[in-house]
């Protein structure tokens, strides 16, 4: 149906949007939450996330860039330092560590990296991750063996969303089911 | 290992010892970080909301280090924001392209902007923001890709102005970066 945008209806702390779903790969469509440009969904999902925020975390890591803004706004509210880690090396990083992933939704290798003053953030802390949506789990499993290689004990995953199958390792606001694409 | 040779920068109350990086032989600049850095970016949006002109209506940047600072600025002055990508993403419908002319050859950069957010931008009062702007051609290339999107630059507004400021691209900024 030509016109029609297909959306999906979320709430995040009294807070509601339509979520476009769009095409990502051949026969799997995502409803798209964007963090970038949202700053009252942004500091509602900081808000509640902040509550559930694992007992003695030390510091939260956060991958480049759609969760940026909530790794912030739940640091400011929780007092909590946030590192991120990027996606590409800089060349003005000082003993940078990298870790490759296998993206299984662009089947891509992407780079997961730690600047050194970062690594010296998380040696020896209590570290929880955070995200603004979990599927596959690749990044985040990326994510937590590069923390681990450098000595950060991970002891908590947030995020708004998980997506696909439900999993119980990561503490979510919510759920998101995959979509077909319409033709 | 010798010890990491450190700047004094001062942004507001706020001093950071940031760390002096060889970017060519003999020439020093301060490396500045405002990702992780709370403090920091909450005392540069808090001296930038008074630089945004009234009129504003959206905030524009690029990923990923101005990201914070643009969330800051825009909660705090109550405008929206919008982040033009450096890498094409799959859920991006028809967007607009910016190639940024590169300083050294062959490590050149494109701006993504989904159409979908750069349809928020039709007509509309735009101010750019960076944390740190130094050749200018990375905004320039936001500037145009703003134009393509059908929104009007009011201000540029950057927290550090590396470098000799350009005569013909003014960027408002809160300090002079030395290169040392």
């Amino acid at each position: 149906m030509l016109g029609v945008v297909r959306s999906y209806p979320i709430e995040i702390g009294g807070v509601r949007r339509e979520l476009p779903i769009v095409k990502v790969g051949e026969g799997v469509a995502v409803a798209l939450l964007n963090l970038l440009g949202d700053t009252e969904l942004t500091e509602a999902a900081a808000r509640e996330l902040a509550k559930r925020l694992p007992e003695g975390t030390e510091v939260l890591v956060t991958p480049e860039v759609k969760a940026v803004p909530l790794a912030h706004a739940i640091s400011v509210k929780t007092g909590v330092p946030y590192v991120v880690a990027r996606k590409t090396a800089k060349p003005y990083m000082i003993n940078p560590v990298s870790r490759e992933v296998v993206s299984i939704t662009t089947g891509k290798p992407q780079l997961l990296v730690l600047d050194g003053a970062d690594v010296e953030r998380i040696r020896g802390k209590k570290v929880t991750i955070v995200d603004d949506v979990v599927s596959t789990g690749s990044t985040l499993k990326g994510l937590k063996e590069l923390i681990e290689s450098v000595g950060g004990e991970v002891v908590g995953v947030l995020a708004v969303f998980t997506e696909g199958d439900p999993r119980d390792d990561v503490i979510a606001l919510g759920h998101l089911p995959l979509f077909k694409p319409e033709e | 290992m010798t010890a990491l040779e450190t700047y004094p920068i001062h942004v507001g109350q706020v001093t950071r010892h940031v760390p002096l990086v060889e970017t060519l032989p003999g020439m020093k600049i301060p490396l500045i970080e405002f990702l992780g850095d709370v403090e920091l970016t909450r005392e540069a949006a808090r001296l930038l909301a008074p630089k945004l002109p009234e009129e504003t209506e959206y905030l524009v940047t690029t990923e990923c280090s101005p990201v914070p600072l643009v969330h800051t600025l825009a909660e705090e002055t109550d405008r929206g924001y919008v982040v033009a990508r450096k890498r094409r993403r799959a859920y991006m419908d028809d967007p607009l392209i910016q190639e940024v002319p590169s300083l050294t050859l062959g490590s050149s950069e494109t701006l993504w902007l989904d159409r979908r957010w750069a349809e928020r931008l039709l007509n509309k009062k735009v101010a750019l923001v960076s944390d740190v702007v130094s050749s200018g051609g990375t905004m320039k290339a936001l500037e145009k890709l703003v134009a393509k999107a059908g929104g009007h630059v009011v201000a540029r507004l950057a927290v550090f102005q590396q470098g000799e400021p350009k005569e013909d691209f003014e960027v408002t900024a809160l300090y002079q970066l030395p290169i040392l």
